[in-house]
């Protein structure tokens, strides 16, 4: 059984996919020469939220899952990877505490990339403790729990001063992020959310989110795709954290709030949760957006105005085409049972 | 009284009904039978209201009611005892009743209605401040009988009352069934226990993934479905 | 250091009360709401603030009488709900659950920001009215007018409620609706009708817990629902979700909880007052997911 056309279509897709890449960092290069600092940080920002939309889309887009606390996953992150590589001479004088011996000792720092992997790792241990117990419940929970979590996180982030300095937040970390690190990243999450979603695994998880019933009859284990799929997200989202501690090379409890979840929720239902290039779109149209209103913002006086912005987006999204940009239309049966059944309970 | 034409009926995405037509005369019984998922409650869902017909008519009275929101169709006189019965657990057997005639507001009506559903099923009296998911089984195909004819409806339809009942309870419901069709109510019943079906009605319809197969007086049919089990072995 | 005498604790015990009154009654609306619609209604906790800076304004800057203020407090609330269930939900209602989810998100972010262009992003001084500011010394219990009256206000909402959802057809409705809304749409409810109807409940209870809330702390600011609204979450989730009884238990006890935690841990701790709202909550999912007075709901 040799399908020539298929094997071709999927050697085409992978070339599409190489000269897509080769194409994206010729562009990167490019822009990092020519641009002024200021815009090649925005769009090193954008690499960056694009990791933590995408791996949002993981959990909330492909399993109908509704997770509110990726901000949370974010902070553990960024902690993690500024505490595990912030200089040994600077410890002293920025009042960070020395490493311990089984993390390399008093006389060490990591590099990024593993103190950056480290950052994902308790994010993900963290969302699998939490995970488990949640996730059996009814979806919504999750909603709930994961916030409460993100709000645990900030509120523990204030108060350990003796690890993250409390409020005034942890300054002058190595700001290792550039372009290549960010879009590194970003297309690593990009890929292996792909590579998930076009697997048996990704498609148990549709089968979840269409109709956990029958999914369930037809022998898979919601429960562990669920929390898989919601691990694997924090993993990323704890990588879009470190990304996020060396860019900007100050982080506070108070940067990791429900302001920042909102903004990542944003970009993911905008440009349309469950596709892949969507949480793409999505991410390069808010952040293009805020830097673009943020001097407005400022110059009348009127702070909130981007994140009202955002909602009128959001809600003219949810009511007009809650698909997303890149959505397509579907009347999954999840729907269409709403309407049999109006406001009626899923047994 | 009810004139279905040409209704296609989708249960979500999946399309369940397909080019269906059927009509009810004023005072009859008639059945809708088939096997599991020929879209028999689907049907019923689209000529009470809660599923939506994507095309063709529904005519009742005489009058178009094919867009008519559900809750406005009970006021109309139709109402549908609906299949696993779908009474309100958490609520009181009087509470159920009550809201059988949610839209009505002639009190003396209600009370005499109450009354015959109570000489129908007395055991219902006696529970009426009990929760309604303590009932028996049988019981609560009672109670879901009583509140669909609390709403006094001209037409009554009936979504397989037998469902996972003992013998000699379908029997009861079934005579309860017999009397209020003479009370002047037409009874439209959607079953899968053929025999007990067939024996009250006067006009039966086999449904078959999605469409009516074939119809007419019970025991032609019956004869009809027996010659195409000899021949196709079904 | 604390000292736990018998008086400290019976006034930490009347302080979750009155602290607990104010989450029931937001629970309360918010059970209603996810009832009928399966939907965690984040933008409730934004109409206390709305309610509070409407009072402000009624009431402190315009000089309006108290019961007038009140009156109309109320009113804006209810029409409030309504708005938000002909803008929001009504086209919702039909979508995937998790969209009505997102879009009272978006609500409540919406009238977040809002709130914090009309009126800054600084906090606002909240008065009582001064019959309400009186201070009250016994010997085992210090109080203000106004804990009385939130109390006493809240067990009469309370009342009035559970008699609603008892004894009229509306209420009775609005339970058979929650239960199945299939069901209820056969037998002849508007369906529409019952979810336009708890939102004016919902949002105009909301809307006088606002005033409550601001004159219990004594200051209100334009992010003061989101909290408020997400722990009357937890409340419905401690008391049991789908159970109107329960969630004013769970108010009472969230009250109780989250005033003990502040009372009576070490003062350091008391910077991890949400922090410990949520960890309850994990522990509650973990241990019986039910809360107290629920049925049990899985997936």
């Amino acid at each position: 059984m040799f399908d020539i056309r298929a094997t071709f279509s999927k050697v085409d897709r992978r070339l599409m996919a190489v000269i897509l890449i080769a194409v994206l960092f010729l562009c990167l290069w490019v822009a990092s020469t020519a641009f002024s600092k200021y815009i090649v940080f925005i769009i090193t920002l954008i690499g960056v939220y694009i990791v933590a939309s995408a791996s949002l889309n993981l959990t909330n887009g492909y399993t109908g899952l509704f997770s509110l606390g990726h901000a949370g996953f974010m902070a553990v992150g960024a902690y993690t990877s500024a505490l595990l590589t912030f200089p040994v001479k600077g410890r002293e004088i920025f009042v960070i505490p020395k490493l311990p011996m089984f993390l390399g000792g008093p006389e060490a720092a990591w590099p990024f990339l593993p103190a950056l992997v480290m950052g994902g790792v308790f994010a993900a241990i963290l969302a699998a403790v939490v995970g488990l117990p949640v996730l059996r419940l009814r979806g919504h929970y999750l909603s709930v729990a994961s916030l409460g979590l993100m709000v645990l996180v900030t509120a523990l982030a204030m108060n350990l001063r003796n690890l993250t300095r409390g409020s005034i937040g942890i300054n002058s970390i190595p700001t290792y992020t550039n372009i290549w690190w960010a879009y590194g990243c970003a297309v690593v999450t990009v890929y292996v959310v792909w590579r998930v979603v076009n697997s048996s695994f990704g498609r148990a998880m549709k089968a979840i989110r269409e109709d956990e019933i029958a999914a369930r009859v037809q022998g898979i284990n919601p429960l562990k795709y669920k929390l898989l799929a919601f691990t694997i997200g924090a993993f990323f989202a704890g990588i879009a954290g470190g990304l996020y501690a060396h860019i900007s090379g100050a982080i506070r409890p108070y940067a990791f709030s429900f302001n920042l979840t909102f903004q990542i929720v944003i970009m993911v239902v905008l440009g349309g949760q469950g596709t892949i290039s969507g949480p793409i779109v999505g991410t390069v149209l808010v952040t293009v957006l805020r830097y673009v209103l943020k001097p407005l913002e400022e110059a009348l006086g009127v702070y909130g105005l981007v994140e009202l912005i955002y909602a009128l987006l959001l809600i003219i999204t949810m009511l007009r085409k809650p698909e997303g940009i890149m959505g397509r239309k579907s009347g999954g049966p999840r729907g269409g049972r709403w309407v049999g059944s109006l406001g009626g309970k899923k047994s | 009284m009810l004139k279905v034409d040409g209704i296609d009926v989708h249960y979500g995405v999946i399309p369940a009904v397909r080019e269906l037509s059927l009509s009810v005369d004023k005072g009859q019984v008639a059945t809708l039978v088939g096997a599991n998922g020929a879209g028999k409650t689907t049907t019923l869902k689209a000529i009470m209201g809660t599923l939506p017909a994507k095309r063709g008519t529904i005519r009742y009275k005489g009058e178009e009611i094919t867009g008519v929101p559900a809750d406005r169709r009970v006021g109309m006189g139709i109402a549908l005892v609906p299949e696993g019965r779908q009474i309100f657990s958490r609520l009181t057997v009087g509470e159920n009743l009550a809201l059988g005639a949610y839209h009505r507001k002639d009190k003396e009506a209600i009370k005499k209605d109450r009354e015959w559903i109570y000489t129908l099923f007395p055991v219902l009296r006696e529970r009426i401040n009990q929760l309604a998911g303590t009932l028996s089984g049988g019981e609560q195909q009672m109670l879901a009988l009583g509140r669909g004819l609390m709403s006094h409806p001209e037409l009554l339809m009936l979504d397989e009352p037998s469902l996972g009942l003992a013998p000699i309870v379908v029997v009861d419901i079934y005579e309860v069934i017999k009397e209020i069709n003479r009370s002047g109510i037409t009874v439209l019943l959607v079953e899968q226990n053929i025999n007990m079906a067939m024996k009250i009605s006067s006009y039966a319809y086999i449904m078959e993934t999605g469409k009516i197969r074939t119809e007419g007086a019970p025991n032609e049919v019956m004869k009809r479905e027996n010659i195409m089990k000899a021949y196709l072995g079904e | 250091m604390i000292v736990l005498t018998p008086e400290y604790i019976i006034q930490q015990i009347f302080n979750g009360i009155v602290f607990g009154a104010m989450y029931a009654l937001l629970a309360l609306g918010m059970t209603v709401i996810y009832g009928i619609l399966r939907l965690i209604h984040f933008a409730h906790g934004a109409l206390i603030t709305v309610g509070s800076f409407c009072f402000y304004l009624l009431f402190m800057v315009l000089g309006l009488p108290f019961p007038a203020a009140i009156v109309l407090v109320i009113g804006l609330g209810a029409l409030m709900g309504l708005i938000l269930d002909m803008v929001a939900y009504k086209k919702a209602v039909g979508g995937p659950e998790v969209s009505m989810l997102i879009t009272s998100l978006g609500f409540y972010i919406f009238i977040e920001n809002l709130m914090k262009l009309i009126v800054s992003p600084q906090p606002y001084a909240f008065q009582s009215p001064p019959f309400l500011d009186t201070i009250y010394s016994m010997p085992v219990l210090t109080f203000r007018t106004i804990d009385i009256f939130i109390i006493a206000t809240s067990i009469a909402i309370m009342v009035f409620f559970t008699l609603f959802v008892k004894k009229t057809k509306m209420g009775v409705a609005m339970r058979a609706t929650s239960e199945s809304g299939e069901a209820a749409r056969m037998v002849g409810i508007n369906i529409g009708r019952v979810i336009s109807i708890s939102f004016i409940i919902a949002s105009a209870i909301a809307a006088i817990t606002g005033f409550m809330w601001g004159a219990k702390y004594g200051q209100i600011a334009y992010n003061m629902g989101f909290m408020a609204g997400v722990k009357a979450f937890v409340a419905i989730v401690i008391g049991g979700v789908g159970s109107i009884p329960g969630a004013m238990l769970g108010g009472f006890i969230l009250g109780i909880l989250e005033t003990f935690s502040v009372a009576f841990l070490p003062p350091g701790y008391a910077a991890y007052r949400d922090g410990i709202v949520f960890f309850i909550l994990i522990l509650i999912l973990i241990v019986k997911p039910s809360g107290i007075l629920g049925q049990r709901e899985v997936e």
